[in-house]
């Protein structure tokens, strides 16, 4: 009676593993799939720009070749061993950090001052909170305006609005290859788990060797 | 020799490109561009001209180099280097497959799809009822 609930134990945990690597190859096909849609804007806007500034205004051939840094990178978490990453290693995206201002200035960010749960306030307080979040935001929306016209200055003082709505298009394709890149992660991690346990099956099942 | 205990770190990486020039110049306008003191790029733009040799060596570099976290390559960029893509097995730099204006994205041909689709395949499943 007690191998049999171990038993059935043991194959609820299996069928969990399994289910967790076909959602996560379910999830990593949905955003790959959603992807399509925001590049083809994308490019749809840059040709769009191309024909109104012009095709070697808009082209690889403007390109700032001069040593500059990523204004938008990835922070990545993951164990290092021996000099490697190993499990699962997880990937956010930082937009439009300033090479003055090191700290991200992406939007998704929402300052501490919003965040903080008070069980008795004063209306004073809030208000000053309340200034002091808004001051904030406009200090980073600010420094991502600036950076955005930063990267736009390549093509030239007076781009195309066009050109401005594909860097939109291209922000938000990068958002979902960061989502693709962890679910790849969670699904390779998954998918390790999975195979690790049908080794272990067949070796219970085919006994030691003599 | 017992293995080193593993440290949770967090460090900042770049998004390198192997793509078309509409797709590396939309990814530059987001801001993912970087240029070392050494002219050395985290893209390459791909056209007609571009030998499989050169994009090979460009795939080879960015899965080397330390401060990279992702590979963006279009879908027939990675099939000019199939074999190469589907060698590649690290978790970082995780390689990210992504469609062009002219080729859409084909999950039979994901490299990462490829490799754990293994569990579903008739031998698999043979081989577990045995």
């Amino acid at each position: 009676m007690a191998e049999g609930a171990g038993g059935a134990a043991a194959n609820g945990g299996s069928d969990e593993k399994v289910l967790d690597f076909l959602d996560s190859v379910d999830s990593y096909l949905t955003t790959m799939e959603s992807l399509a849609p925001i590049l083809r804007q994308g490019w749809f806007d840059l040709a769009s720009a191309r024909h109104s500034m012009g095709v070697f205004r808009v082209s690889s051939a403007s390109l700032d070749l001069k040593d500059h840094s990523a204004s938008t990178y990835l922070q990545m978490v993951g164990h290092e061993s021996d000099d490697s990453f190993v499990g699962q290693p997880s990937f956010s995206l930082c937009k439009w950090a300033s090479a003055d201002n090191k700290s991200c200035c992406s939007e998704e960010e929402i300052p501490d001052s919003q965040l903080r749960h008070r069980g008795t306030s004063r209306l004073s307080e809030n208000q000053e909170q309340n200034s002091n979040g808004d001051d904030s935001l406009k200090t980073v929306d600010d420094l991502v305006k600036k950076e955005r016209a930063k990267t736009l200055s390549v093509f030239g003082t007076l781009v195309s609005p066009k050109l401005r709505t594909a860097q939109l298009s291209f922000e938000t394709a990068l958002e979902v290859l960061v989502e693709a890149a962890n679910i790849r992660s969670s699904m390779l991690s998954a998918y390790s788990q999975v195979q690790k346990q049908m080794e272990d099956t067949r070796e219970g099942e085919i006994g030691p060797i003599p | 020799m017992a293995g080193r205990a593993q440290i949770a770190t967090k460090s900042s990486a770049l998004i390198a490109m192997i793509a078309d020039e509409d797709t590396v110049t939309g990814f530059l306008l987001a801001g993912v561009g970087n240029v070392d003191l050494r002219r050395k790029t985290n893209y390459l733009i791909v056209d007609s001209k571009t030998t499989v040799k050169a994009i090979e060596d460009a795939f080879k570099e960015f899965t080397t180099r330390e401060d990279i976290a992702v590979v963006l390559i279009s879908q027939y960029v990675a099939n000019m280097i199939r074999f190469l893509a589907d060698s590649y097995n690290k978790p970082v730099p995780a390689i990210l497959e992504i469609p062009s204006k002219d080729h859409p994205y084909d999950p039979a041909h994901d490299s990462v799809l490829s490799r754990v689709k293994y569990l579903f395949s008739a031998e698999s499943v043979a081989s577990g009822r045995r």
